[in-house]
């Protein structure tokens, strides 16, 4: 815990991008995320911690609807983004997803061509007009994705050939081809080497420039490298939530403390 | 050293002793692997049986007896206007050109110099197929011009003497046979060594109409194999559809519920129905209620359809399962809808586990006979039907009924058919079993 730099950190105060009031989530009789309010702001990097199972993954997965997905799973609550709730009738989630990209816990590129990886969103969605601006947002996702320089002579082999880490720096690719608002990253590391790891957080510091990054780790000292807020969820309920800084040196909740001191998880 | 004593546990012993439970063990894995092997045998023995069987039985059904004959078209029988013209010479049945046919025979017999004891001119006119007054007939309508020409013509010669070069008939049976007399043999014997009577190849096996009962060597799969490939081609272009459509709804679409699962437990039992009760609902649907016409492929078509759809639909299914969660999350974390994941990436995925189980239940209805009987694919078929799309609704026949069919006749000669249209009806079945390999390949290279 001597990588924090926890005090060089500035937190600027933006504009709330993401409101959660009151949520709660069931897995048909589970009640695994148990009313939960949270802020999230726009261009920060908000990190999710707490021990496996407690529901991180689930909460993600509700702010870009992709727990419709699952038959048994009930959201109940409310969640707006840009004051916009998220879950009225009237929202189509696929137009939600397009501004709520997500970077998933296993890599899982499409078997398909690297190019065609980065390209589905911009071309599912109409945001290129030609074929070289299509290859400039490609060339410009990989660079940003940390993987170009290693995939720019075989752009048209399969994205699943690729190593695990590569893979997931793919799917981070392909998740900002779409130019999201809010990016959602379940463990982006967690497949990574520590030099991949350290690319993809350097990237995570610069997408912040103009997302909203929410990133679920397990790792204490990532989440004090890359972000500017911290949640603390246990057992469904987000115990704490606050800046990375208090989090981390002066928790107001024993159990925050034991779990970044190592003590329950 | 205290540690590596008391570390020593009795149960173990030394390495290089196998113990009485890895005995047992090894042993019980051996047995396994025999009782394998001997299913395998088994299986292999039975294949090898039933391939030689019916290849050594049909294999001679390719090869056919024909007549080397210098036929005089006498203008005289044929036209006697003398205008060429077709309509007028139509009048002229088939028993004229036999006469003719009779004609040049006797006279190539005395040519070479052939003489036979006791040989009558019946037994010689009966060495020709009743069939070959009607080939030379169509030649002659066709070309008018070739009247009064005397030309050289290749006609089936009968089926006994057929027979006899392949050895179904001897001497012996032929003094029992009221249809082949021994005087026939010899003739055809010395036939054989002038070169006017020679084995070849038999395309009108498999391009020819089913014949009579009187005429087994001219009788061909022509019409069955049109019959068969017009079914397919229904059951294709029906079930294939159909089946995917009904899977992808079923699986990624409609909600899970007792009625879902009761259609579920429904598609699997139609897969267990058997195939003559989709005979009898085709009957009673397609023939009695809709009025389609019977013998009709269109009918056998939907018919097979029916039966091949669970098939697909379980074996689609399957293939739509086994496409991993994680690629659906993928497009739908990018803003695809439901139906752009399904469409550009579980599709494409599930494709080669669809296509075999498209092309297995292809397989499957292509062997079908039972639910064909009921409709009256069955029946006695001399007409070509026509190209599709009307084709579709001209009585055909097909191939398993053929085989049935001719297996039903009495002149051995049928038997010798009925493993040649097997051998057919095996070659087409491998065909589309490479087909399916070669696309499976195809897909999967893609990724
Ligand atoms: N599809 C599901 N069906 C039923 N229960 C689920 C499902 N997904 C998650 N759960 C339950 O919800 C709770 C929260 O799971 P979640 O995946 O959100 O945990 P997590 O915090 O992401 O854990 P980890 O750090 O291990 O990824 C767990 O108790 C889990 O068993
Ligand atoms: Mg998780």
């Amino acid at each position: 815990m001597n990588d924090m730099r926890l005090t060089e950190k500035s937190v600027e105060a933006n504009d709330t991008k993401i409101s959660a009031r009151g949520v709660q989530v069931y897995y048909g009789d589970t009640h695994a995320i148990k009313d939960v309010d949270v802020d999230i702001a726009d261009q920060t990097v908000t990190a999710f911690i707490g021990p496996s199972g407690c529901g991180k993954s689930t909460f993600l997965r509700c702010l870009n609807r992709m727990n419709d997905t699952i038959d048994v799973c009930r959201v109940e609550g409310n969640i707006k983004l840009d004051g916009d709730d998220i879950y009225d009738k009237r929202v189509d989630p696929v137009q939600l997803r397009a501004k709520v990209g997500m970077v998933f816990q296993k890599p899982n590129p499409f078997p398909k061509s690297i190019y065609d990886n980065v390209a589905y969103g911009p071309r599912i969605h109409g945001l290129t007009r030609s074929k070289a601006e299509l290859d400039e947002v490609v060339e410009k996702s990989l660079r940003r994705a940390a993987l170009w320089n290693e995939v720019k002579d075989r752009l048209q082999a399969p994205g699943t050939g690729l190593s695990g880490g590569q893979q997931q720096r793919l799917c981070i690719a392909r998740a900002v081809a779409t130019s999201p608002e809010v990016l959602l990253m379940d463990e982006p590391c967690s497949a990574l080497d520590p030099i991949a790891t350290a690319q993809v957080e350097e990237l995570i510091d610069e997408l912040r420039s103009r997302f909203a990054v929410i990133i679920v780790t397990h790792s204490m000292q990532q989440a004090a490298r890359v972000s500017q807020r911290t949640a603390f969820f246990h057992l469904g309920n987000l115990v704490e939530f606050g800046e990375t800084g208090q989090i981390f040196t002066n928790p107001s909740d024993p159990r925050t403390e034991s779990y970044i001191t190592g003590r329950i998880g | 050293m205290t540690d590596a004593t008391a570390n020593q546990n009795p149960a173990h012993g030394a390495l290089t002793t196998t113990d009485a439970r890895t005995r047992r063990r090894n042993a019980a894995e051996a047995r396994f692997r025999l009782y394998g092997q001997i299913a395998i045998a088994i299986g292999i023995a039975a294949l090898i049986l039933l391939l030689t069987s019916v290849l050594s039985n049909g294999l001679s059904s390719f090869r056919q007896t024909f007549l080397f004959l210098e036929v005089t078209l006498d203008e005289k029988t044929l036209d006697k206007s003398g205008v060429r013209d077709v309509e007028v010479m139509k009048k002229v049945t088939t028993i004229g050109y036999g006469k003719l046919i009779e004609k040049s025979l006797q006279s190539a017999i005395e040519e070479h110099g052939i003489t036979v004891e006791g040989l009558t001119d019946k037994d010689v006119s009966d060495m020709i197929s009743k069939e070959a007054a009607a080939l030379v007939r169509n030649k002659v309508l066709a070309n008018p011009d070739l009247v009064g020409q005397t030309v050289p013509v290749k006609v089936l010669a009968n089926g006994r003497i057929d027979g006899y070069l392949k050895g179904r008939v001897t001497m012996e049976s032929a003094e029992r046979d009221s249809n082949v007399s021994p005087n026939q043999l010899l003739l055809a014997d010395a036939m054989r060594a002038e070169g006017l009577l020679v084995k070849s190849f038999n395309w009108g096996f498999i391009t020819g109409a089913d014949a009579s009962e009187l005429r087994p060597e001219a009788a061909g799969l022509g019409i069955a194999i049109i019959g068969s490939a017009y079914m397919m081609i229904v059951v294709l272009f029906l079930a294939l559809p159909i089946g995917v459509a009904a899977s992808i709804y079923l699986e990624e679409f409609a909600p899970k519920n007792r009625f879902t699962d009761l259609i579920e437990v429904n598609i699997a039992n139609l897969a267990a129905v058997p195939s003559i009760v989709f005979g009898i609902l085709g009957l009673a649907i397609f023939i009695n209620v809709a009025g389609l016409p019977q013998s009709a492929p269109i009918v056998g078509g939907l018919v097979l359809t029916l039966m091949t759809l669970p098939t697909i639909i379980i074996s689609t299914r399957a293939a739509l399962k086994a496409v991993p969660p994680s690629i659906r999350d993928a497009a739908l974390g990018v803003g695809a809808s439901k139906m752009q994941s399904i469409m550009h990436h579980v599709l494409p995925l599930a494709m080669p586990g669809i296509l075999t189980g498209t092309i297995i239940g292809l397989a499957q209805a292509l062997g079908e006979t039972a639910p064909l009987l009921l409709i009256g694919m069955v029946a006695f078929v001399r007409d070509f039907p026509a190209a599709p799309p009307e084709g579709f609704f001209d009585p055909a026949a097909a191939l398993p009924v053929q085989v049935y069919n001719w297996t039903q006749r009495a002149d051995p000669a049928f038997v010798e058919r009925a493993s040649g249209a097997i051998i057919v009806l095996l070659i087409f079945l491998l065909a589309m079993n490479a087909i399916a390999i070669f696309l499976r390949r195809k897909f999967e290279r893609r990724w």
